[in-house]
């Protein structure tokens, strides 16, 4: 008999034991914290403008006629795709209190450059590579992403 | 005069046909991230496949039986499935790779989505390992990966900075944002595509296919210490040239379209279609090797007749065993998994096989009862032990190192 009820104790224990970590686990559900979402923010950063910068210099090299259609077109699709999923990872993120504001400006610029690798590509189906003010665009969009990418990488 | 053209054909082939996908990819990953700083990865790798592979291929020669024949009769059944298992499964991820790497290069040139273009892919890479000669797939693909010298011309045309470049050499010279927990990822990933276990199923097993004799040690020597470290060099140009146009520019290599662009500046389209022939050549060829070796070493284990030495009348298991894999392969990438992630994952998993594949053969290499007067001297014999260390280092690091870099993500 007694030995039953030790058993019973033993087992509720246990189960406790078992219960009591994932509770502890939703109890200690922190916000998320600005140091993580910082180093984000910096890693998409800079892979959007490793993406701008590739679609950039496809767009480039087929308009001094070093590549053909089909493989810019590829490179440049790709680009646009990668881009649209560091934004879309990024956006994803629940956003520190702190990081507010800092997240809405990258955002924005993240989504400006979504929009401009929408463009190239677009040259790129259209093959009209000619375009100095979208290549131009594109460089200073790349340093601005790769200056914001360096400045969260500081803290 | 015969024997001199088959020492230039075997040179030439072993050039051409070094290059996989996994080198591609990661040589451009990696020159785009660290410049020329892990090239010293690769010299290490290409010295350690000379020297495994130089021993499978005498023990081809001598005993006249692929290694992994021998593994199982002389460390028994159940270290010959430990290494049957480790080494073919890494093999077949190869074999996915090559086969989507095919489907990518013809991407490039048609604009098809590279899944559409799969089960053409994987068709025409069946019917080639069921009809073709074996010297055929060997010489022809070989041959046509030669075209990847198109990376050391377009290098030599970029222009970059020789002595800056030797100065870069080091280690020390990593780029300052990169850490060194990536660095050392990259180095693992760099030494694994360098030493991917099928170069030696294929090297050993060819030997047994085209019927090797203790004669031919001499060729097969000049094939491996002449042919691989050339093969070697066009993956330092791949890295290279990656270095000079993506490393100034901050862009990360993540397809197999931005291998290539760096030839386009360079060299304009005439190069790029030079090097995308290259890419298809050394991506096929890859994948006929890669596909008979998952073949040879399950064939070797289990004991079918095995090879294209035979009819496939003859070989009916091995056939079979070609067949399925090639439907497997091309059943993994209809589902819409990026070749290139399968290549990155390939290249970590094979550094993390290593041992398994490496020990056994320095084991049978060493044995006198299957190799007499032509088993290891005391050199080969420091190399493969000093090997074996840095395998089974690069092993055991390999998985910490993708988990803590998130895949080299940083």
């Amino acid at each position: 008999m007694g030995s039953q009820r030790r058993t019973v104790v033993a087992v509720l224990l246990v189960l406790a034991a078992l219960a009591a970590g994932p509770l502890a686990a939703c109890t200690v559900v922190d916000e998320p914290a600005a140091a993580d979402w910082d180093h984000s923010a910096e890693r998409a950063l800079s892979d959007m403008a490793s993406e701008v910068g590739s679609a950039r210099l496809a767009l480039d090299t087929a308009r001094r006629e070093r590549l053909w259609p089909p493989y810019a077109l590829v490179l440049v699709t790709e680009a646009e795709e990668a881009a649209g999923t560091v934004e879309e990872d990024l956006s994803r993120l629940q956003v520190p209190p702190q990081r507010e504001q800092q997240a809405e400006q990258v955002l924005d610029l993240l989504a400006v450059a979504v929009t401009t690798v929408s463009e190239a590509r677009s040259r790129a189906v259209e093959g009209r590579y000619d375009d100095p003010a979208l290549l131009d665009r594109m460089e200073r969009l790349a340093s601005r992403l790769t200056g914001e990418a360096g400045r969260y990488a500081s803290g | 005069m015969k024997r001199y053209f088959a020492v230039l054909l075997g040179v030439l082939t072993a050039i051409g046909g070094f290059v996989d996908i996994g080198d591609l990819v990661t040589n451009a990953q990696v020159g785009a991230r660290f410049g020329w700083s892990l090239v010293w990865i690769v010299v290490l790798g290409v010295v350690g496949i000379c020297v495994f592979a130089e021993m499978s291929g005498r023990i081809a020669a001598v005993s006249h039986r692929a290694t992994f024949d021998l593994v199982r009769e002389r460390l028994g059944p159940r270290m010959g499935l430990l290494n049957l298992v480790g080494s073919m499964l890494v093999t077949l991820l190869t074999f996915i790779a090559e086969i989507g790497g095919v489907a990518l290069a013809l991407q490039l040139v048609s604009s098809v989505h590279h899944v559409l273009l799969v089960p053409f892919v994987a068709v025409a890479v069946w019917i080639v390992l069921w009809r073709a000669k074996f010297s055929s797939i060997e010489n022809v693909l070989g041959l046509l990966g030669l075209t990847l010298i198109g990376f050391a011309v377009a290098l030599w045309q970029l222009g970059p900075d020789w002595s800056e470049m030797v100065a870069t050499l080091s280690p020390a010279e990593k780029p300052a944002g990169e850490s060194w927990a990536t660095y050392a990822f990259f180095g693992v990933a760099l030494f694994g595509a360098a030493m991917t276990p099928y170069e030696v199923f294929f090297f050993s097993s060819g030997g047994v296919e085209e019927r090797w004799t203790s004669k031919d040690i001499g060729v097969m020597r000049a094939n491996v210490f002449i042919g691989f470290p050339l093969g070697g060099v066009l993956s330092v140009a791949i890295a290279g040239c990656a270095a000079v146009v993506f490393l100034p520019q901050g862009i990360v290599v993540e397809s197999l379209g931005q291998v290539g662009l760096p030839v386009a500046v360079a060299l304009g389209k005439i190069g790029l279609a030079v090097v995308v022939l290259g890419f298809f050549a050394a991506t096929f060829g890859a994948a006929c090797e890669t596909g008979l070796s998952v073949g040879y070493s399950l064939a070797q284990y289990v004991g079918f007749q095995w090879g294209k030495f035979v009819r496939p009348t003859e070989a009916a298991g091995f056939h079979v065993v070609l067949l399925v894999v090639t439907v497997l392969a091309a059943g993994v990438l209809l589902t819409g998994v990026d070749p290139i992630m399968v290549t990155e994952v390939s290249v970590v998993f094979s550094a993390i096989a290593l041992p398994l594949t490496y020990f056994p053969i320095l084991v049978v290499a060493n044995d006198p009862d299957y190799l007499g007067e032509h088993s290891n001297g005391w050199f080969a014999n420091a190399l493969g032990i000093f090997y074996l260390v840095v395998i089974t280092v690069v092993s055991l690091a390999a998985i910490p190192l993708m988990v803590v870099t998130s895949m080299g993500q940083g």
